[in-house]
């Protein structure tokens, strides 16, 4: 869906398989259900099954409907746009067969070449060899598989370059090439489908099995079914029943990939991680000389494993009644099931001689390296009933009227049940053969057991009456109930409406010249309210448990609930209009051109976030009605028919948003200063500026610039110990330590001004098709954590960029150092706050039917697809993908940070797809 | 077939539904209890359990915890063995690594380094980082918050035992966890009133107030609580309820050892120590009056003994309050050599250790000198590792014993440090072999093997009890606040063990300035939520 949707930005963070996209349809509404839209399968909310687990080639089509003026109708979870998906139905007279089955080739991507210095800064002795705090050269002991003296690295000493070889007693590995490295991946499909004239049918069954870019981290299988099946049971009326199964098996050690890029990233490359013991296990840490946030992926792999068992049930059942006149009833259930079971294992490290000496173990529960079997289980029921009935008129046909009006009322209601349960037991200490189970650990426990049950009904009343072609208008209202408000609560009840006049439709319009170019010409505009629901215990004040020894005892959560939270309510208006032109009549150029065009604005009151109580209170944070937003954008599209004859067509759409979210208010008036989900980077959520920008100090440029705050960052004074280094930041002198403020400022906003699309198909007698699409991003920024992190020890290859400092040209490692360490070691600072637009060949692809190709029989269709993904990206970036985040996904704020996340995958995939 | 089919439909559509419906919207949470289920005879048992240990001291309590920083006795108390130069931390979190960096170290040669941090010193730094921004980045938070946790806590309890229904001997057990409650809030303001310039007396769960009060009155909150507690304590006379609720309250697996129920008057005597602690820390040795040492004479006298329980907290393998492996700061020090844990053993802590002392053998090796990062401190090289359980020595003490169960953590008061106390008193009120003597008995309490001390020369015991509380309180939390009251922050310390940054030389010599800020002030968090009002003492520290 990347790109192809006007006005949404939707990206993909992480590279891992099974990784969700950030879908962001139109403005950041709230901050804490964060920006994920409803999804809704053949009009039934997919309440707990991931978008990403549905096999799309069974999906028809899929409308985006993005602002709550439109999504109000969809339901009380709406507000953030809904995201429709229709799965393909079998077609009358016609029984098709369809096989397919693809290879992919992928490889990370490192657009910014991200690398470690091959250099290094740390004291030698005569030989060139690296000594430790005994003078002697450093050694890796066999036995224990470290090192048992720290390197010595005067990192701040304004002498110290990082222009030494590792050619001695250390070597220099290239863990780029040690732990990445590219997959091959596969996909099969089996499709049939067909129908009569009063029945259809699709059924298809699918396995897509990815595996991560990582050494021996794991990978995902999944499998689809899906079936489609309608009939007409009797005149009018019709029954659907539409069901997919899903089985995942996931056995990726380490979800997100986050910790072990980690502890591969922040490891000095003289670490040999190949290295075994003589028991042919694998140290896990080499000692604080290979820094002290290194790890050994091969020990965590060896020792630790995870499993996760999901299935997946969508079963949909819908049954429509129109009458032959005025009325229609539709009614539709779904059900939504979900059954996940997490198993990871920690097998018992107590002999493994590194970690021993070491104190070095993984655990999750436990509390040292004896090991542990954690077994996780959650279901989920979700639970959707719509009901709708609609009356619908048309004075000339029912009535004989002249008037060319058409009414329809619809009122629906709608029922949501969600049913959420979780089951963690952990044991802890596991024998040291196999084969074992939960059974044989000396300790167990079960860590949670917990229910959340929801519901929440509402139902809606509209009115839509549309004048012939010329003009329509709607109004109506939405009223829910939630049980997060309990029995006692009264509902919301939110407006909407819309309009519309199509100018071409009226004579003055069609007698003109205008009309032979502008077809179509309609203005349209809308208006909605829509209620964010508190999550169920948002308002219960309850306390913790929790078993010391052989006692329950009871301790207060940190974060506090609020009886007296309300809901959250958003507001927004679009107008819009929509153009057809036809620039060539006659010829095979520019015909068909439509340009849609959207302004939106909108506003959301009491957003709920915790905001901090004074600590003396002993309470954390308490849950309020605390912030109020707003956002606007513009959005278009165009698609256009750029050619056409009989043999070939090109097709062009461009897509374009822009959008930008804003805090109007916070209560109390304080900053909320917070710290990306992802650790580390510091970002600030102040009343009057931009949702969630970072935060943090300055370094500048020249010696008498300003901060933000209007003081001069150096006293006039003092500028004489500082000038400007050659790679333009303000540096000492004599130190060489870059300068930072001492206060935190905002950077700016990190999202971007807009984002754009282009997509192009081409298509030669049936035969060929090909198609590409270009993505914009544009203004973006992305704070690169993993870059400062890397500057931590001096493993970053910037280290080895000479600089001109006091006329001194070197490799200095107190300026690299200094960008990290100076004010606040890894703070949030400007310097590694980075542009991160791009242009990116997202897709490309070649198709050609050999059956049209070469008339070959017995076939329906024999098609040879060849597609690039992410072949090129044009940014100026320099950390390996300008498209990750790192935060929480979907997350209000927490949308411009890279720390150590898998980049994207540059994949070149071959296909066949057989039609019978 | 079809009419009946589309009556049905319709009568689903009319909404006969809407009425059943508002039942299902009656939903409680189903996991946890309500503050309702605290006031019953086991529900505030266990919340004066739980919120006392959790909230007080571990994770839970936290909103910034940050796991390298640490909890309370892992993290609150390792500022503390930081900044008295018992351990140093190369880890930045929280500005950890500032916290003991001193403003200068004067090497053998002359050579003087400075702090290489920027800003160069430790009251500069604590002060740009008190900022509400820092949040969790400012040291000063965590004391803070932790120790107003306990408070809120004890608060709690003292309000529900009033609502709850006991049965058998109401007024015992209710005294009982009313004395135990007074107990930790006087150690909250205790622990406040010693660190912070200025703090609150709260009294109300849930709740705060404007008017900050200085040091001094904190202190005098937390004696006033202590002798709550102890007037309760002291009015109980049956014993079997009191221990059966005091033996409900200390968790079963801390009740071990140090760790065992006390008797009302042990408990009394616990508080009798913590009272002492509270004259002896804030107030400079320099300027103690004849009237304060009696005082801690007295208190003393009748404080712990060598055979009383003190509140030792334990681990246990599900690390339910303390996890063996990183339950202390001196278990956090462990490590395969000289580069430790998160903590780093000081040089300064080894010196004091006397030739032969036993309990340096079986607690430290000696490795190659582990350089850390340069550009975080000069004074933090070190060549010794402490060993997790000891070296073996029988009947010698270990700091630290990371086996689940074993573990002896001084939560409050302890023998050691009474005795200490007393022999300080003795010593500034002329009885110096009394001095000597109670020197000599925590020596041999801890099974140090040294020749017992029998010299009557102030100066000469004066040092042994200097060295004598840096080695046997060790790790306690209690080092920050001698070097306060000796001057050691202000005046430095001479002749002291100082490895350079390329660790080649290993320095004797040397004369370290400190410099830290002795009082801190007000956390930011606090202030940016609760303002002073009109009237409060002065919450900064006027120190620069």
């Amino acid at each position: 869906m990347v790109g192809k949707i006007a006005g949404a930005q939707i990206t993909s963070g992480n590279g891992m398989p099974g990784q969700p996209v950030n879908i962001l349809l139109r403005g950041i509404n709230t901050i804490n259900r964060g920006t994920s839209p409803m999804i809704l399968l053949d009009g039934i909310q997919l309440g707990t099954t991931d978008l990403n687990s549905i096999d799309l080639n069974t999906i028809d089509r899929v409308e985006v409907v993005q602002g709550a003026a439109a999504a109000t109708i969809y339901g009380a979870q709406g507000a953030n746009g809904v995201i429709q998906l229709f799965t393909k139905k079998g077609k009358n007279g016609q029984l098709t067969i369809d096989v397919s089955s693809s290879v992919i080739r992928s490889e990370y991507l490192n657009i910014g070449g991200l690398k470690k210095a091959n250099m290094h800064g740390f004291v030698t002795n005569a030989n060139n060899e690296v000594v430790g705090g005994s003078g002697k050269p450093l050694t890796l002991d066999p036995t224990y598989g470290s090192y048992s003296e720290n390197v010595i690295w005067n990192s701040t000493d304004p002498t110290v370059q990082i222009n030494k070889p590792y050619d001695k007693n250390l070597q220099y590995y290239d863990h780029f090439s040690m732990f990445f490295q590219p997959s091959t991946n596969h996909q099969h499909s089996v499709a049939i489908a067909g129908g009569t004239a009063k029945s259809d049918f699709s059924m298809s069954l699918s396995h897509a099995q990815q595996e991560t870019n990582f050494k021996n981290l794991g990978g995902i299988g999944r499998t689809n079914f899906t079936s489609n099946i309608g009939a007409e049971l009797a005149k009018g009326l019709k029954l659907r029943s539409i069901t997919q199964l899903i089985y995942t098996k996931n056995t990726i050690n380490d979800a997100t990939g986050r910790s072990i890029i980690y502890s591969v990233f922040n490891s000095r490359p003289f670490a040999n991680y190949d290295f075994k013991d003589t028991d042919g296990n694998y140290p896990v840490y080499f000692g604080d000389a290979v820094g002290v946030n290194g790890a050994n992926p091969n020990f965590v792999n060896q020792y630790t494993s995870s499993l996760i068992n999901k299935v997946d049930v969508v079963q949909n059942l819908s049954l429509n009644y129109q009458f032959p006149k005025f009325v229609e009833l539709d009614a539709k259930y779904g059900i939504n099931y979900q059954h996940q079971e997490n198993i990871y294992t920690y097998l018992n490290q107590t002999g493994n001689k590194n970690a021993v000496d070491q104190q070095y173990f993984y655990s999750n529960y436990g509390t040292d390296g004896s090991g542990e079997l954690d077994n996780y289980t959650y279901n989920t029921t979700f639970q959707n009933f719509l009901a709708s009935a609609y009356f619908k008129t048309d004075f000339q046909k029912d009535f004989g009227l002249s008037l060319p009006i058409r009414t329809s009322t619809q009122v629906s209601f709608d029922w949501r049940d969600r049913y959420y349960k979780e089951y963690i037991t952990y044991g802890l200490g596991l024998p040291t053969y196999t084969p074992f189970n939960a059974s044989q650990t000396p300790t167990n426990r079960i860590a949670s057991d917990y229910k959340i049950p929801f519901v929440t009904y509402g139902y809606l009343v509209n009115q839509r009456v549309d004048y012939g072609e010329v003009a329509g208008i709607s109004g109506g209202f939405r009223t829910d109930y939630s049980s997060a408000f309990g029995a006692a609560s009264t509902p919301f009840t939110f407006p909407r409406g819309d309009g519309y006049v199509r100018l071409s439709a009226f004579d003055f319009w069609k007698d003109s010249k205008i009309a032979s170019t502008v077809e179509e010409f309609k203005l349209r505009a809308a208006y909605g309210e829509a209620g964010i629901q508190p999550n169920q215990f948002d308002r219960y004040v309850t306390l913790n448990t929790k078993t010391i020894g052989t006692s329950n005892s009871f301790y207060f959560p940190l974060s506090q609930s609020n009886p007296g939270l309300n809901v959250e309510v958003s507001k927004e208006l679009e107008i819009g209009t929509d153009i057809g032109l036809s620039l060539a009549k006659g010829t095979p150029w520019f015909n068909d051109l439509s340009i849609n065009a959207s302004y939106w604005k909108r506003s959301t009151d009491n957003a709920i976030y915790n905001i901090d109580a004074a600590p003396s209170t002993g309470v954390g944070t308490l849950k309020d009605n605390a912030f109020s937003l707003a956002s606007r954008g513009f959005q278009f599209s165009l698609n256009a028919s750029i050619f056409k004859n009989s043999d070939f067509s090109w097709n062009f759409t461009t897509n374009f948003g822009k959008q930008t979210s804003e805090i109007t208010a916070v209560r109390g008036g304080a900053e909320v200063v917070i710290t990306s989900a992802a650790g580390s980077t510091g970002y600030v959520l102040r009343a009057g500026e931009k949702i969630g920008q970072l935060y943090g100090f300055y370094a500048i440029h020249s010696l008498d610039e300003k901060l933000p705050d209007g003081t001069f960052a150096i006293a006039e004074a003092n500028r004489g110990n500082y000038e400007v280094a050659s790679n333009g930041w303000v540096v000492n002198k004599t130190t060489k330590a870059p300068y930072f403020s001492t206060k935190q400022f905002a950077f700016g906003d990190p999202n971007p001004k807009f984002n754009m699309s282009f997509i192009n198909d081409f298509s030669w007698k049936g035969i060929v098709n090909f198609n590409f699409q270009v993505d914009w991003v544009y203004g973006s920024h992305l704070y690169n954590q993993t870059k400062e992190w890397m500057y931590r020890d001096g493993i970053h290859s910037d280290y080895q960029v000479p600089i001109t400092i006091n006329g001194q040209t070197g490799a200095w490692s107190a300026f690299y150092r200094g960008v990290y360490a100076e004010v606040s070691r890894n703070g949030t600072k400007n310097y590694f706050y980075e542009d991160a637009s791009f242009a990116r060949l997202r897709n490309l692809s070649v198709a050609v039917d050999l059956v049209k190709a070469f008339g070959i029989k017995g076939f329906r269709k024999l098609q040879l697809v060849m597609t690039g993904r992410n072949l090129t990206t044009i940014t100026k970036y320099t950390g390996m993908d300008p498209e990750i985040s790192s935060g929480a996904n979907a997350s209000a704020w927490d949308r411009g940070t890279d720390h150590n996340t898998m980049p994207n995958l540059r994949s070149y995939q071959v296909g066949l797809n057989i039609g019978f | 077939m079809k009419k009946i089919k589309i009556t049905a439909l319709s009568v689903l559509l009319m909404g006969s539904m809407m009425m059943s419906c508002k039942d299902q919207l009656d939903i409680q949470n189903p996991n946890q209890p309500t503050p309702a289920s605290a006031a019953t005879e086991s529900g505030v048992v266990g919340l004066a359990q739980g919120a006392i240990y959790i909230n007080g001291f571990t994770s839970s309590g936290d909103k910034y915890y940050d796991g390298v920083v640490g909890a309370f006795y892992n993290g609150v108390i390792g500022f503390h063995e930081m900044m008295g130069d018992v351990v140093a931390a190369e880890a930045a979190n929280t500005y950890m690594n500032n916290l003991s960096a001193p403003n200068s170290v004067t090497l053998d040669d002359g050579t003087v380094v400075p702090n290489p941090n920027s800003p160069s010193q430790q009251i500069t730094l604590l002060r740009n980082v008190n900022v509400n921004a820092q949040q969790g980045g400012n040291p000063g938070f965590h004391e803070w918050a932790l120790m107003y946790g306990l408070n809120n806590a004890a608060n709690s309890v003292l309000e529900v035992v009033e609502k709850t229904t006991f049965s058998g001997d109401a007024a015992t057990k209710k005294n009982t966890i009313k004395a135990w409650a007074y107990l930790w809030k006087g150690y909250a303001y205790s622990r406040i009133g010693s660190i912070y310039y200025a703090g609150l007396i709260n009294n109300a769960s849930s709740s705060t107030n404007g008017n900050y009060l200085a040091k001094e009155k904190i202190i005098d909150e937390s004696n006033a609580n202590y002798d709550k507690a102890a007037a309760l304590s002291g009015a109980i006379t049956n014993t079997a309820d009191y221990s059966t609720i005091m033996g409900a309250l200390i968790p079963s697996y801390f009740q071990t050892g140090k760790g065992a129920v006390p008797t009302t008057a042990q408990f009394i005597k616990n508080l009798n120590t913590l009272k002492a602690r509270n004259i002896i820390v804030n107030t400079p040795v320099a300027s103690m009056t004849a009237a304060q040492w009696n005082q801690i004479l007295t208190l003393t006298n009748a404080g712990v003994g060598a055979s009383d329980p003190v509140f030792a907290g334990n681990t246990n393998t599900a690390g339910d309050i303390f996890s063996p492996l990183n339950y202390s700061v001196a278990a956090r020090s462990v490590g395969a050599n000289a580069s430790g844990g998160t903590y780093k053993i000081s040089e300064r802590l080894i010196q004091d250790f006397n030739t032969g002392d036993k309990r340096l053998a079986n607690n430290f090796n000696q490795f190659a000198v582990w350089v850390g990062n340069s550009d975080r401190g000069n004074a933090f090289n070190t060549r010794w590792g402490i060993k997790d359980g000891g070296n073996g020595l029988a009947g010698v003490m270990v700091y630290t014993n990371r086996t689940a169960g074993m573990a002896e953590l001084y939560m409050l008061g302890s023998y050691e440090e009474n005795e200490l106390m007393k022999a300080e008193a003795k010593l500034y009120t002329g009885d110096i072999a009394g001095a000597a003597t109670s020197i000599n008995t925590v020596r041999t309490y801890q099974g140090a093997g040294l020749a017992a001390l029998a010299s009557t020369d102030l100066a000469t015991v004066k040092e042994e009890l200097r060295k004598e509380r840096r080695v046997a309180l060790a790790f306690r939390g209690l080092s920050f606040y001698d070097a306060r009251r000796w001057g050691v922050l202000d005046s430095g310390r001479k002749n002291a063990v100082v490895i350079s940054k390329d660790g080649k030389t290993i320095n004797t010599k040397a004369s370290i300035t400190y410099g830290y800020l002795d009082y801190w002030d007000v956390p930011d968090n606090e202030l940016a939520y609760n303002p002073a009002a009109a009237g409060s003492a002065p919450i900064k520290n006027p120190k620069q």
